[in-house]
């Protein structure tokens, strides 16, 4: 980006060289918004063309040199944009970039999003002449050359306290409602995905796939994130997947996740179908907030969480599950996945859903309790309601849990528990080797292991 | 730490836990204040350490903590919600900010929950801070972790302290071949010993030098230091006429700090 001509009326210099400075608090002359301030924001909408005034910049109470030196004070930043191809779709997007223009500019610091913006302004470049007048003519200069989309920007500030309280709650009505949106989002409506690699030291074979309803197991990657760390590191562990051809809709299987798939795991897992815990399951890495259990005796599964302590009906540990699947294997009915990927509407679609799970610690039952559809809540067993099979049985069938209905009279002992492929998995913590056994079932009378000389 | 373009300079203080290595980097801290550097990051990456006390600054959260905050609320954040950009505010509302330098302490390390995600994003935030400040000084973990765990890599100079005995010699020994066989290249090793009897002086220098560190100097036992500590005042305010920070002086020269 060449700034030099295009900011050569401005008194202090734009520029890419300037991203990443901190203004430290002796050198600041003023802070907006901040951990110090409740009310503040950013904020960008895309208007009609005659809402517009093209190059417009209003302040609504003081400027800069009008502050008190050494404040923190309430803040927003208003910009409204118009343009032929504008979506409203496109704002979230628009109003992060207003956080990396700032930082465009000398003795300016921005940080955070939203309505968590904290904003600090260097005492030379406000000796220079910064303020809020010339921040709105780079803003509006950076937002016109950098997104040729956008044909006319006016920009609001606002910094008198009353108008502020009054716009903030507005603002976060806007948010609001752009989180619906973005809740709402289904894999349908993306091109990519995005793959996460981030667990590999000790999953060799495991990649996330972080669909806009699947987030990464371990819950802190959303599609938007993914898209925020692929644009910033294309090359790093967060990577795009073009979803190529769709191979089966309902299970949540795609050409382009099982190509990547097949490449990054070296060949060890060549299909992952997204929206189920059987056959091609998503792989577990070992970071998962949750992870589920196939209950034979009952053909449900169980879910329970890091933080459980206890042991759930099968006998089993949140730790002894998790070795059983962790380290980037598919193990049916036993899948590690994300507390939002349970409140994702395609969450285990394929199993029956939220029909399909007969057991959960309370904890979990009540963080999710709006997303577990409503007649289903009470049939839901959790620890206080069953600590082993027996026990479960017996609240599925008394409250007529839908499993229940494929019970056939014989079944429940009839099956025979499915053989938990046993492997040595390694943990974050220790070094030495992952030693994979295919298809193997191993039968000893006595296992012997020596320690090496 | 990975080494970036257009940083200050980097310098770690290592050595066996209890041997004084808050003190030499408060006191290497404390010299750069005092010749007019107002651009100085300190680092406390001991868990077990306490820097800001003895810079005579209250830290309330440490990175740890702002970790824990993220795993705990990451799926009650809004979807398109960058978590970078919160964690990048974070460190910055954690920081103890004074006159002429910052303080953030790392905190306890993780705990049983799995955070590769948000350490990744973390790690590149913290990597990015030095860029940012002329000095900056880690305080490190004792023994020889921060190595394996690569929080020291890109560090320009790799200070250990060692007290007279043999088991902190060895410490400093270990770090040393440690850091050659992970391939982690400071541009100087540096062994400093503290709490030297002055009659054992010249013994310790030999005994420093057939380490194979660079030997940059002794700190005296000095009373005063125990007596700060003990009420907790800063080792800013020690005068200059206090031995340790004529050592100290000494030894910033030495290491061609200035």
């Amino acid at each position: 980006m060449s700034t030099s001509g295009m900011f050569a009326d401005l008194p202090v210099d734009v520029g890419l060289a300037h991203e990443g400075e901190r203004v430290r608090k002796p050198q600041m002359h003023i802070e907006f918004g901040g951990p110090d301030v409740k009310e503040k924001f950013e904020l960008l909408r895309v208007k009609d063309p005659e809402e517009v005034e093209d190059g417009k910049i209003t302040i609504v109470g003081p400027d800069v040199q009008d502050l008190e030196e050494g404040g923190s004070f309430p803040f927003g930043i208003y910009v409204e944009v118009s343009g032929e191809k504008l979506e409203v779709e496109m704002e979230g997007v628009m109003e992060r970039r207003i956080h990396d223009f700032c930082n465009y500019i000398e003795g300016f610091m921005h940080l955070n999003q939203r309505d968590s913006i904290w904003l600090r302004l260097d005492k030379k470049a406000v000796k220079k002449g910064l303020n809020l007048e010339v921040t709105g003519k780079a803003l509006q200069r950076l937002f016109k050359s950098e997104m040729a989309i956008i044909e006319k920007i006016q920009i609001t500030f606002i910094t008198d306290p009353k108008k502020v309280k009054k716009r903030f709650q507005e603002a976060l009505e806007i948010y609001e409602g752009r989180d619906a949106r973005a809740r709402g989002m289904t894999d349908n409506d993306v091109d990519v995905f995005y793959g996460c690699t981030l667990c590999q030291s000790f999953a060799p074979s495991h990649i996330c796939v972080i669909s806009a309803q699947r987030y990464a197991n371990c819950g802190a990657i959303s599609w938007f994130d993914g898209r925020a760390a692929a644009k910033v590191d294309p090359k790093g562990p967060v990577f795009e997947i073009p979803k190529e051809k769709c191979l089966d809709e309902w299970k949540g299987e795609y050409e382009g996740i099982n190509k990547i798939v097949s490449e990054k795991s070296l060949g060890e897992i060549s299909r992952v179908q997204l929206y189920t815990a059987f056959g091609y399951p998503h792989t577990s890495c070992g970071c998962f907030e949750i992870t589920t259990f196939y209950v034979p005796e009952c053909d449900g599964l169980g879910v329970v969480h890091r933080d459980f302590r206890g042991q759930t009906p099968s006998g089993l540990t949140f730790g002894a599950i998790a070795d059983s699947t962790g380290g980037g294997r598919q193990v049916d009915g036993f899948h590690g996945i994300s507390f939002e990927y349970m409140r994702s509407p395609k969450f285990l679609q394929v199993d029956g859903g939220w029909n399909r799970i007969i057991w959960l610690p309370t904890e979990v039952k009540e963080k999710l309790k709006e997303y577990i559809p409503a007649e289903l809540y009470d049939k839901i067993a959790t620890e206080a309601d069953a600590t082993d099979i027996t026990a479960l049985k017996e609240f599925l069938r008394e409250k007529g849990h839908p499993v229940v209905e494929k019970w056939v009279e014989t079944l429940p002992e009839a099956v025979e528990a499915p053989m938990l492929e046993v492997m040595p998995v390694s943990t974050p913590s220790s070094g030495g080797i992952t030693i994979i056994l295919k298809n193997a079932k191993i039968h000893a009378e006595k296992v012997i292991i020596k320690r090496a000389k | 730490m990975t080494r970036q373009d257009n940083m200050g300079k980097i310098i770690a203080v290592s050595g066996k836990g209890g041997v004084g290595k808050t003190i030499l980097a408060s006191l290497l801290i404390r010299k750069l204040v005092t010749t007019g550097h107002r651009s100085i990051l300190a680092i406390d990456a001991d868990p077990d350490s306490n820097l800001p006390d003895t810079l005579g600054v209250s830290v309330e959260r440490s990175l740890g903590d702002i970790r824990e905050e993220l795993i705990a609320k990451q799926s009650e954040l809004p979807p398109d919600y960058s978590k970078m950009a919160w964690l990048d505010a974070k460190v910055l509302e954690i920081m103890a900010e004074m006159p002429s330098f910052d303080v953030i302490v790392m905190g306890k390390p993780e705990g049983p929950g799995c955070y590769c995600a948000v350490n990744h994003m973390l790690r590149s935030i913290i990597d990015s801070l030095p860029r940012r400040y002329d000095y900056t000084v880690i305080d490190a973990e004792a023994g020889l972790e921060h190595l394996s765990r690569r929080t020291t890599q890109g560090v320009d100079d790799m200070i250990v302290v060692t007290d007279m005995s043999i088991h902190g010699f060895k410490t400093a020994e270990r770090i040393k071949n440690l850091s050659k066989e992970l391939g982690i290249d400071f541009k100087h090793l540096y062994l400093v010993v503290n709490r030297v009897d002055p009659s054992h002086e010249k013994s310790i220098s030999e005994k420093a030098k057939s380490t194979g560190l660079e030997f940059a100097g002794v700190i005296p036992e000095e009373k005063d230091i125990t007596e700060y500590n003990l009420v907790g005042k800063s080792l800013l305010d020690l005068p200059e006429s206090s031995p340790a920070v004529k050592a100290v002086g000494e030894i910033a020269k030495k290491i061609r700090l200035l």
